[in-house]
């Protein structure tokens, strides 16, 4: 593979496949969470009532999927990171920033747990049983996934594309 | 009437047979219930299924801890598997529970947990806060 691309490119291409997946991901989740926590009343209005309006329950299997791909993708960027991002972190005493990626992992994984039950949460949607069910753990879901987001963003910054 | 419901959540009766199955709904909550505990005992005995060296592409299973010339170990893919693996297994224990046990898995523990797991996690990195409140 470093024949037709640099070792650089070959991880950027990743880390923007990583990006993709959980750009999908974060919409996904916060159109759901938008949905169960403040419900339209009406189908149509302004972009925020649309936004909350969608038909929440068609998202679950893509959260499900886009969720374990996103994680797929980050681990495997993981490997890269704990050798060319991690080590000149601690040299150059980022020490919060590398507790926040490890924070970030943790994360991930809790969220990943989580996946059977929401699923089934949302496939009987129709079962009001499941009502406060599916609504906490969407939300918490959606909050893990920006928390997600923002971290990975920020250690971008630090120190990610083209560096 | 409402149509609140209706308008958000899509909600159609489900057509799928997983979806349908009392036993997949006692796997599914067992697991996702049982999950975020798992992960943070077994991160805290620091039991991971395989430790990972990325700098020599190297596997082992179980923990393995530094090794001079091959650079740091990853534990985190090994503290992961373990947890699906055991989470699963409760997760089959409970499909072959009778159906009024079961039923009597409070569901909101699903998102309670994980909230409560955050805390130790915090806990957990401690060396870290610790190194940066030193520099």
């Amino acid at each position: 593979m470093t024949e037709l691309i640099s070792v650089n490119t070959f991880w950027t291409i990743w880390l923007f496949v990583h990006l993709i997946l959980a750009v999908g991901l974060l919409g996904a989740l916060t159109h759901q969470a938008m949905a169960v926590a403040l419900p339209a009343r009406q189908p149509a209005g302004g972009i925020v009532t649309r936004f909350r309006a969608v038909p929440a329950a068609g998202y679950a299997t893509a959260v499900c999927v886009l969720w374990i791909l996103t994680y797929i993708v980050g681990s495997y960027i993981y490997t890269k990171y704990r050798i060319a991002i991690r080590i000149p972190l601690e040299a150059g005493h980022y020490y919060k920033t590398g507790g926040f990626f490890d924070f970030k992992e943790h994360v991930a994984t809790l969220g990943l747990v989580l996946l059977p039950a929401y699923w089934y949460f949302w496939k009987n949607a129709q079962d009001p049983s499941y009502d406060n069910a599916r609504k906490g753990v969407t939300l918490v879901l959606a909050a893990m996934c920006w928390f997600l987001f923002i971290v990975g963003h920020v250690l971008n910054n630090t120190r990610g594309f083209g560096s | 009437m409402s149509t609140t419901t209706r308008t958000t959540s899509g909600a159609a009766p489900s057509t799928s047979s997983l979806a349908a199955s009392r036993k997949f709904k006692a796997f599914a909550t067992t697991f996702s219930i049982s999950g975020p505990v798992i992960y943070c005992v077994i991160q805290y005995l620091n039991w991971p299924l395989v430790t990972f060296w990325p700098a020599t592409d190297r596997l082992v299973w179980g923990y393995e801890g530094a090794r001079s010339g091959e650079g740091p170990n990853m534990l985190w893919y090994g503290w992961t598997l373990t947890t699906i693996l055991i989470a699963a297994a409760l997760g089959v224990v409970a499909m072959l529970l009778p159906r009024r046990v079961t039923s009597k898995i409070p569901l909101s523990l699903v998102w309670i947990f994980p909230i409560l797991a955050i805390p130790y996690v915090i806990y957990s990195l401690m060396p870290w806060w610790t190194l940066a409140a030193s520099h």
